[in-house]
């Protein structure tokens, strides 16, 4: 899910940024030490919309560097247990399939795929019903739950189900 | 998969149970559970144990395995709260619908193109992606509006991030919200009307999409 946050965090800017264009090359180093960026707490960082303060700078005691707490807004995206989301699928194999949604990669075991679906490998590995009306493959739209998150450094990995109500396939590529 | 790949270890017993698909009828009385072990600890497994979410079961190996199924049955009954919990770790923080986060990002994709004389500002593909993401499940022709009649739910209870959840959902009845959110069914008397008639409002609010089922 997608949320509108405030965060703060301290940068350290070298004295050949300072001068007319402090704060600008401070939104910029911001920019790109931080959009692209995941941390458990708050997901990823999709983009900086807005900074709302930009504190007093503290020299540090024996290099040149300044240290200015920000605070700025935006836009993350970080997905929570329970949740339900609409993602792609982009890979299938006998364990399950991956699928993506947003930044975040989800994987979802064939035990929690409904019984009625069985893996065929081939060309296309897919999961099918047995009277083959619907049919799980790369490309497919699937809506998903979340039941676990993990972060790593760079990014979360989910685990997904379909296997309650009103989850599954969406729209077929192929259909 | 190498991040899982680690320590897959499955309970000999339940091994039994696996091997085809034909045990359906076995499998939906045991009502296997998969746990994902949540905060990253260093020795991550998938455990396939024989569990309701009501008591351990004897398939579990050691006292690794006897602590998940602790885990499984507190998080069965956390899960359809977590949506709520996980409200109060992020507070200050506005859940956006996927059509108000496509109405952002694509604003802040257009202002990019006017700053795109300073090479070294390049957006992340973490951006495209959550662009795409919520550019392809804006449902919405008037994203303010679906807001402004969700939010009337909130006098009843219903939290932020639930709302979100509905609203991403497009659900066609009350019943799909109280399967999609289960932490609403506590609710489901007194909230069971006014989802209705939130529902039956935005309908005429969603974008037509010739692709969907």
């Amino acid at each position: 899910m997608f949320f509108h946050i405030v965060l703060e965090r301290n940068m350290q800017l070298h004295p050949r940024y300072f001068g007319r264009n402090l704060r600008d090359n401070l939104v910029s180093k911001l920019m790109k030490d931080v959009e692209g960026t995941c941390s458990g707490k708050h997901g990823f960082v999709v983009a900086i919309t807005g900074i709302e303060n930009v504190g007093k700078g503290l020299i540090r005691d024996g290099t040149g560097f300044v240290t200015f707490p920000v605070k700025y807004q935006c836009v993350v995206f970080r997905p929570f247990k329970g949740e339900i989301l609409e993602a792609v699928v982009t890979m299938v194999n006998k364990m399950g399939f991956f699928a993506e949604a947003g930044p975040v990669q989800i994987f979802v075991s064939n035990h929690l795929i409904s019984d009625d679906m069985e893996f065929q490998s081939g060309d296309m590995p897919n999961y099918t019903t047995f009277d083959g009306s619907i049919k799980i493959q790369k490309d497919s739209e699937v809506r998903l739950k979340i039941i676990g998150t993990r972060v790593d450094a760079t990014e979360i990995f989910c685990i997904g189900t379909i296997k309650d109500d009103f989850l599954g396939v969406i729209n077929d590529p192929t259909a | 998969m190498e991040k899982n790949g680690k320590g897959v270890s499955m309970p000999k017993s339940s091994l039994k149970s696996t091997p085809s698909k034909d045990d359906s009828s076995q499998k939906s009385k045991e009502g296997r559970k998969v746990q994902f072990n949540n905060g990253g600890s260093p020795e991550e497994r998938f455990d396939y144990s024989k569990s309701n979410g009501k008591s351990s079961s004897s398939a579990d190996k050691g006292g690794n395995g006897s602590t998940a199924n602790g885990k499984a049955s507190k998080s069965k009954e956390k899960e359809p709260l977590e949506l709520r919990l996980d409200q109060d770790r992020l507070k200050n923080a506005k859940c956006l619908m996927d059509s108000e986060a496509a109405e952002i990002l694509q604003g802040i994709q257009d202002q990019m193109t006017l700053l795109s004389q300073d090479a070294t500002i390049k957006l992340p593909v973490s951006f495209h992606k959550g662009l795409s993401y919520a550019q392809a499940n804006a449902r919405y022709t008037n994203t303010h509006s679906v807001r402004r009649v969700l939010d009337t739910l909130k006098k009843h209870g219903v939290v932020d991030g639930e709302i979100s959840v509905i609203a991403n959902a497009c659900p066609e009845t009350a019943e799909e919200v109280f399967a999609l959110v289960p932490s609403l069914k506590s609710k489901k008397s007194i909230l069971k009307e006014p989802l209705e008639v939130a529902l039956m409002v935005i309908k005429p609010l969603r974008k037509v999409d010739s692709t969907s089922v």
